[in-house]
């Protein structure tokens, strides 16, 4: 009973971390119908990042998470105006491919500047916990799951309440009724792709803090976005979190019960199970989830 | 220029048999390459029948040549006392209707899902067919699978693997070549161009898909058979290889998709780059890998086939493309 609890509670602490991974990609997919392959290297771009920040300047990593989100804002702007936006309205392989390119080149300069080593990010407080009746909590990893549940919440915010969420979200609908009401379509393509890279480089600080990383996980952080993503359902930061908490808990309980090799196994019969019997995701909605 | 029939198969023959004299003058460096190259042709084309013609590019044939290789590899090694090239016979059926019954079972569910969901479940098998050939002991994945020698005594082994890779890929040229030809392939193209409107004007969709992905695995199985042979000694690792999976997509992008020639010229293209051109650059492989895809993506979307047959036809831009 015990272990159960302590497997399912640590499912979901990593759940959350999940769900913040992944919801710049379901942003991306569910607006441009974009599969950003390079998702992963930018969530190791803002955990380098925030290695740098707050190693020259001694402050709490998750302080660094305001100054990394606008670097990466900046960044996907440009990357998405100057390279993919080509690419968006001709094929989905192609801007798939194209996304892969940049990130085995970003991936290869990753190595040059930061060698090819595991790196992590250790807070002052790496090594306390807490318990709540019988589970353990690390700090670590609660104030990572916190940080996850506060930006989640703010872009579900930004997205509901905000004009230019609206604006995202129209596009999202139906891209040609959002131009015919005057939405610069390229602008708003490229403004999503920025929100989506900042909050990609937020959960690589997070995901930085309790796990070490290094260059070649990029692959790892793009497979898992696409997982939860496909799971929860395209497009909205709910439908990200759900995904997230199921592949955190189907993981741990997979690597507790079954065998410590086999998550990826479960992960993908999960995966194509759901595709089958619920090809939109768990929270499906009006995005259109395939092409 | 436009061959007809007879002259497309005379041409594939004569260029197999001016490929075939390569290792009697090449040196041994690049008969290897060569191999790599003919291989690798062999894999893009058994891809393109399916992920070509028929539209549903897989990202996870990798699982073929894994399940190919394995399923040969356990076979033989309980077989004795049959002359080499038998058990390699034998090997090549035991890889290939295993692949076939793998493809047949997972092709109801799987080819349900369509575009980039197809590709990413494909992946999902890949590596699901790796995990489990990896830790369930029989398959000796982890451990590693030796392959007994098929290869004829006075024969140069660099040199058999590569003519019979260059055997393998002709037959399954010839065979997409077939099957581009009757009205199968012309079934599987009109589902790349619109699927549904296929189906209602009575293309049977589902049959025709679910033809082309056996047949495209069972051939992935069979070079997996050979790949596993030439390699002497196989692990999971070598075999259910994500950089593979990768390349059968980039083969086809370079080349032209859906074309039939395509996948050839874009294979033995990107094995030159990256094996001879790139071989000295190790720093700098992904790099240059990365930036050819960026570049392939943005200045040739059609690949070469594309480049060339929109010079030679001038279309004028549609006035209904625009958008």
């Amino acid at each position: 009973m015990n272990l159960i609890a302590q497997t399912l509670a640590d499912g979901l602490v990593l759940g959350g971390i999940y769900a913040l991974a992944a919801v710049g990609f379901s942003l991306i997919f569910g607006v441009l119908h974009v599969i950003n392959l390079s998702h992963g290297i930018l969530v190791l771009l803002g955990a380098y990042l925030a290695l740098i920040v707050s190693q020259t300047l001694h402050v709490d990593p998750l302080l660094t998470i305001p100054v990394v989100m606008v670097a990466l804002f900046g960044a996907g702007y440009c990357y998405q105006r100057f390279l993919i936006q080509r690419a968006v309205d001709r094929s989905a392989l192609g801007s798939m491919l194209l996304t892969f390119g940049v990130a085995l080149m970003l991936q290869n300069i990753m190595i040059w500047v930061f060698s090819p080593d595991m790196k992590n990010i250790t807070p002052s407080y790496a090594f306390s916990s807490f318990r709540l009746g019988s589970v353990t909590f690390d700090a670590v990893r609660m104030s990572a799951l916190v940080a996850s549940l506060v930006l989640l919440s703010l872009l579900a915010a930004f997205l509901k309440f905000s004009p230019l969420g609206r604006v995202i979200r129209a596009t999202a609908q139906q891209t040609l009724a959002a131009r015919l009401c005057g939405v610069n379509v390229h602008h708003v393509y490229a403004l999503t792709f920025a929100v989506s890279a900042a909050f990609a480089g937020a959960a690589g600080i997070v995901i930085g803090i309790i796990l070490p990383f290094s260059p070649s996980d990029e692959a790892l952080w793009t497979m898992n976005a696409f997982v939860v993503v496909v799971l929860g359902g395209v497009g909205s930061p709910a439908g990200a979190l759900i995904g997230g908490l199921l592949l955190g808990v189907v993981n741990t309980l997979t690597a507790q019960y079954i065998g410590p090799s086999f998550p990826n196994v479960t992960m993908f019969l999960l995966l194509v199970l759901l595709l089958l019997v619920r090809p939109t995701g768990i929270l499906g909605n009006a995005f259109s989830p395939s092409r | 220029m436009k061959l007809n029939p007879t002259q497309t198969l005379l041409a594939m023959l004569a260029a197999a048999v001016i490929l075939a004299f390569g290792p009697l003058v090449l040196p041994p460096f690049y008969v290897r390459v060569g191999q790599l190259m003919v291989y690798s042709a062999g894999l893009a084309v058994a891809w393109a029948i399916l992920g070509g013609f028929a539209g549903y590019a897989s990202f996870g044939n990798a699982a073929f040549i894994g399940v190919g290789a394995f399923a040969a590899g356990l076979v033989e090694g309980n077989i004795s006392g049959i002359a080499p090239p038998l058990l390699l016979l034998v090997g090549l059926v035991v890889g290939g209707a295993c692949c076939g019954v793998l493809s047949a079972a997972i092709s109801y569910p799987i080819l349900r899902l369509r575009g980039t969901f197809f590709a990413i479940a494909m992946l999902g098998v890949s590596h699901v067919c790796a995990e489990v050939t990896n830790n369930i002991d029989f398959f000796q994945g982890s451990l590693g699978l030796n392959f007994p020698s098929v290869v004829p005594g006075d024969i140069d082994p660099a040199n058999y693997f590569y003519w019979l890779y260059l055997a393998g890929g002709l037959a399954v040229l010839l065979i997409a070549w077939q099957i581009r030809r009757s009205r199968f392939g012309a079934g599987l193209l009109s589902i790349r161009e619109d699927e549904d409107t296929a189906r209602m004007l009575g293309v049977p969709t589902e049959r025709y898909k679910r033809l082309a992905f056996v047949i495209s695995a069972v051939l992935t199985g069979m070079l997996g058979v050979i790949y596993g042979h030439s390699l002497g000694y196989i692990t999971t690792e070598s075999v259910y290889r994500d950089d593979t999976n990768l390349s059968l997509i980039v083969y086809s992008m370079l080349g032209g998709m859906g074309t039939l020639f395509g996948p050839v010229i874009g294979a033995f293209a990107l094995v030159f780059i990256t094996q001879v051109l790139l071989a000295r650059l190790l720093d700098f492989h992904l790099f240059a890998t990365g930036l050819l895809l960026v570049i392939l993506v943005l200045a040739a979307p059609g690949g070469v086939l594309g480049v060339t047959r929109s010079f030679s036809l001038r279309r004028r831009p549609s006035p209904v493309a625009a958008e």
